[in-house]
């Protein structure tokens, strides 16, 4: 089943739904064979009825044993609220192989999304940014939601560059509900602006969480004889000898993931490293994880 | 070091072009694109340092492999000392044992000159032991063992053979092939001039040959001897036989020389002659009394030199009654019998008596006792005398038809049945007469075509030559001579009559030779001959002759040839001096005097300068050579190339070159 999440093979299909469906029924399938994780559908206890509540759930063998009536509960049966704030600046189309990280960010987001809302009913919206807010999709469970989302995640194409501080701002204006925020970046900025810039998120509530995607030849590039790199957002051309990539680059960029996730996580934001050849179940478990605790 | 090929260094010039593509042609790169460069810092100045150094490397390959290439094309080699370079050398004695060894105590000086040089060899060192006529003699192996070599040595005895030294140098080449290693060559020899081939280039040796020469002796020594002797090989009436002698003097002084005719053993005649300085004198003997069968003569000088063996010619003469000719002819032509009479009497070596008929009287005459039969312009024959004609050939006898102006009226001739297509009467044309214009020197009845060329021929008769071999042809292609094998035996068509009326060859010079040899050929006597040379040839059988036994006693009593070599060899080469018996294929007894080459009497040596030439100027001198001391020859250089190390330098650089360069290649693709 591993197989269907595998990005190389996800980004021979067309179509976004076909993507996040064939992510989240594999992932899906894999969950049903391990002990360590329930499911939305999950029994969770018995409440006692009171007037008002749906009858539907009212257990009926317990009521006919006992006589009094009470209500089966499941787990991950109230609603949460999804959003994702996604980077579509240049650097996200970077890829040392078939699948660059703006398409596996694309099928993350799409398979959150779907996951949110076909097997958890809930509330999932999008916010597509570079250095500005390019989209936003108003978090609903309204029919046609997931093709909205899956629609938007198509339009949005890579441009500009990264700058969280100008769209940050408007984030806290459409965020007012909490609920979970995703960001799915390659977080190229410093480590401290980066968590200055998101912190006001999870002031008001939110749980955020941190998905930095990121190509495998960007944590260790191989470069075999000097070559001049050109820099996909600022068009700044340097010439880098394999000297420097094997040593102080692999250094440099280290300690960037490592001193992003320490800052994350002291602010209390789950951090996750997305490597764009690895499958894309990290990033649904995650969601699972966050979205079990907040029950 | 040099260059055999020095031109093949101009293309070192190609270095240029690597030259021009790694450091002066402007090397563009296309930019990679990254995500970020937040993590990089400028390293321009090393990344060009590597850049450079990686193509510096390339660069020295490439320029490298294209010099190495002009160098091995250039063949480049150094001298390095042919001696010194192994320590295996070998030692090879050569000791010639021609024929004029045996003057003095040459040979005996030569292998007592070879027996030191063996005494004075190194025990590990190898040798062989070679002896030369006019063939290399291999007589041992290399080999390390003094007591199979000094026994090599000991064991050469004198020849008959004439020296060659040019044999010598192409056997020593062919050892070089073989050995591969450095050799020292002794020569012991007389050092006669008359050894040396026409060209100084065919005595020239190996370079890792060193040559060291022993001369036997110093100084030319005046020698007489008999040149050469004309004699007859077959005589029937003594008084008519001449024996002519030359008598030679090399380097000797004005002398009378007396000369002897020995006959089995006992002188019959002798004389005297004055010979001039260093010249030459004739000697004739005007009859040779000699017994019937064979007898061995000799001519002998009373020459008081120190090479008795040169002082005598031998040579065989056989007595016989003169074979028996049968001549038909018509009766009225008295004409063809008296000039072919005349021309076979005149014959010097002539052994034949024509017995003369007319066609009419031969009808009962038989022809058994007969060499041969002679028809001279025949116009016809009688059936009886045809027919006995016909089994007289075919069993072995032979037969010369002459078709003169009477043979015309008949349709065929006679005997051999070929057509007679018409008569050709020249001296009615414009032309009145033809001479030969083709004619076979091969065979043994023309002799030097070039004498027929004076003959005019009247007249001629044309036969269909059918399955006839055509000798000679006149120049209206008519053919003139006509050869036919009939059974065992043959015979001869002449087309034009012997009468001198049809034409006038019975008057020309060339006619008495043409009977003399006609007459041998076909009575089977061409190949005899008193004398020969030593190392010549002696043909045993013809080609119908095969697997009929022959037999060769050598002068020493003993029979040379295997029992296979009796019925099958060709030939046979005289190696000895002296009196062979033959018994030859077609039964013929024979015996013949073989003598050495004469040109082994002079004794004069090769002047010192030639022969430091052929040591190779300084290396060893002969003087110096003539102790056991000069073995040690001076080191000698040689070139050895360095071809092949070239090459494997140049197949070297490619593989680094292109391994370096798919790597190069393979990282730019990857980057791509």
């Amino acid at each position: 089943m591993q197989r269907f999440l595998d990005p190389s093979v996800l980004g021979a299909i067309s179509g976004l739904d076909l993507v996040a469906k064939t992510v989240v029924d594999g992932f899906v399938a894999g969950l049903h064979r391990s002990p360590d994780f329930g499911f939305s559908q999950e029994f969770a206890e018995y409440r006692a009825y009171t007037p008002g509540d749906d009858l539907r759930h009212v257990d009926w063998n317990v009521y006919a044993r006992t006589e009094r009536a009470y209500l089966k509960r499941y787990r991950g049966e109230t609603n949460s609220l999804l959003t994702v704030l996604l980077d579509a600046s240049n650097s996200m189309n970077y890829s040392s192989h078939s699948v660059n990280k703006m398409d596996y960010a694309r099928f993350t987001a799409a398979s959150l999304f779907y996951l949110a809302i076909q097997n958890q009913r809930d509330a999932a919206g999008l916010i597509v940014f570079d250095d500005e807010v390019r989209n936003y999709i108003r978090p609903s469970t309204r029919q046609g939601q997931l093709h909205r989302l899956l629609s938007g995640l198509e339009m949005a194409q890579p441009r500009a560059r990264t700058d969280f501080g100008k769209p940050l701002h408007h984030f806290q204006e459409f965020l007012r509900r909490r609920g979970m925020v995703v960001i799915i970046s390659d977080f190229y900025e410093s480590p401290a602006k980066i968590i200055r810039t998101i912190e006001p998120l999870r002031f008001h509530g939110n749980e955020v969480v941190l998905f930095h995607v990121l190509d495998p030849k960007e944590i260790r590039p191989d470069l075999k004889e000097s070559a001049v790199l050109l820099d996909l957002e600022t068009d700044e051309r340097m010439e880098v000898t394999p000297e420097y990539t094997r040593n102080e680059y692999r250094g440099k960029i280290d300690a960037h993931l490592e001193t992003l996730r320490d800052l994350a996580r002291g602010a209390g934001m789950d951090y996750h490293l997305l490597i764009t050849d690895q499958p894309l179940d990290d990033a649904l478990r995650e969601y699972l994880t966050i979205r079990q605790g907040r029950n | 070091m040099g260059f055999l090929s020095p031109w093949f260094l101009a293309g070192a010039l190609a270095v240029g072009v690597p030259l021009y593509l790694h450091l002066l042609r402007r090397h563009t790169t296309d930019p990679h694109p990254f995500s970020s460069l937040m993590f990089f810092e400028k390293r321009t100045q090393s990344s060009v340092r590597h850049r450079r150094l990686r193509y510096l490397v390339l660069l020295s390959l490439r320029m490298a492999l294209l010099l190495l290439l002009a160098l091995a094309f250039a063949s480049p080699y150094i001298n390095r000392p042919a001696t010194g370079a192994s320590g295996d050398k070998l030692l090879l004695l050569a000791i010639d044992n021609s024929f004029s060894m045996r003057a003095g105590s040459r040979l005996e000086d030569a292998k007592r000159e070879a027996m030191s040089v063996l005494e004075a060899r190194n025990p590990a060192q190898r040798a062989q032991v070679l002896a030369l006529g006019s063939q290399v003699h291999v007589l041992t192996q290399p080999v390390l063992e003094a007591s199979t070599l000094r026994s090599a040595v000991q064991g050469i005895e004198p020849g008959d053979s004439r020296g060659n030294f040019a044999e010598l140098a192409r056997a020593v080449r062919g050892i070089t092939e073989s050995v591969r290693t450095p050799i020292e060559l002794h020569f012991f020899s007389d050092m006669q001039k008359a050894d040396m081939p026409a060209s100084f280039e065919e005595m020239s040796l190996p370079a890792n040959v060193t040559l060291v020469l022993h001369p036997a002796v110093k100084t030319d020594v005046p020698n007489w001897t008999v040149e050469s002797v004309n004699a007859p090989g077959q005589v029937w009436d003594p008084k008519k036989a001449r024996v002519e002698a030359v008598i030679a003097g090399y380097g000797t002084a004005d002398a009378t020389r007396t000369v002897s005719l020995v006959v089995n053993g006992k002188a019959i005649a002798t004389q005297s002659v004055q010979v001039p300085a260093n010249g030459r004198a004739t000697v004739e003997f005007q009859s040779l009394d000699v017994p019937y069968g064979f007898s061995r003569c000799e001519i002998r000088i009373d020459a008081a030199d120190t090479f008795p063996a040169d002082d005598s010619y031998l040579f065989a003469v056989q007595r016989t009654d003169p074979q028996r000719v049968l001549f038909v002819h018509e009766a009225a032509d008295l004409r063809s019998p008296t000039y072919f009479g005349d021309a076979l009497a005149a014959a010097a070596e002539s052994a034949f008596q024509l017995n003369t008929v007319s066609v009419g009287q031969a009808g009962n005459t038989p022809l058994a006792p007969y060499s041969f039969v002679v028809l001279s312009d025949v116009a016809s024959l009688p059936s009886s005398l045809e027919s006995d004609l016909m089994r007289y050939v075919r069993a072995g006898g032979s037969v010369l038809i002459a078709a003169g102006t009477s043979s015309a009226r008949a349709s065929r001739v006679p005997v051999i049945g070929n057509r007679i297509i018409e008569p050709h009467d020249y001296s009615l044309d414009g032309a009145r007469f033809l001479t030969v214009s083709d004619a076979d020197a091969s065979h043994p009845s023309i002799g030097d075509s070039a004498r027929w060329a004076g003959v005019k021929f009247y007249y001629a008769v044309a036969v269909d030559p059918a399955d006839s071999r055509v000798i000679a042809r006149l120049s209206d292609e008519t053919p003139l001579l006509l050869e036919k094998k009939i059974g065992e035996g043959r015979a001869l068509l002449l087309a034009s009559g012997l009468d001198n009326l049809t034409n006038d060859f019975p008057l020309h010079p060339i006619f008495v030779p043409f009977v003399e040899q006609t007459a041998r050929y076909l009575s089977g006597t061409e190949r005899r001959s008193g004398s020969r040379l030593v190392d010549s040839l002696l043909e045993l059988r013809t080609a119908k002759e095969q697997a009929v036994s022959v037999e060769v006693v050598d002068p020493a009593g003993r029979r040379p040839l295997s029992l296979e070599e009796a019925t099958s060899a060709e030939s046979y080469q005289l190696t000895q001096a002296g009196f062979y018996q033959l018994r030859l294929a077609n039964g013929r007894q024979d015996v013949i005097g073989v003598n050495a080459d004469r040109r082994e009497s002079d004794l004069a040596i090769i002047p010192d300068d030639v022969l430091a030439l052929w040591t190779g100027g300084a290396r060893a001198q002969p003087e110096q050579a003539s102790t056991p001391d000069s073995a040690k020859p001076a080191e000698q250089k040689s070139p050895y190339s360095l071809w092949w190390y070239a090459m494997l330098l140049v197949l070297a650089a490619a593989v680094a070159e292109s391994v370096l360069a798919s790597r190069y290649l393979g990282m730019r693709r990857d980057e791509s």
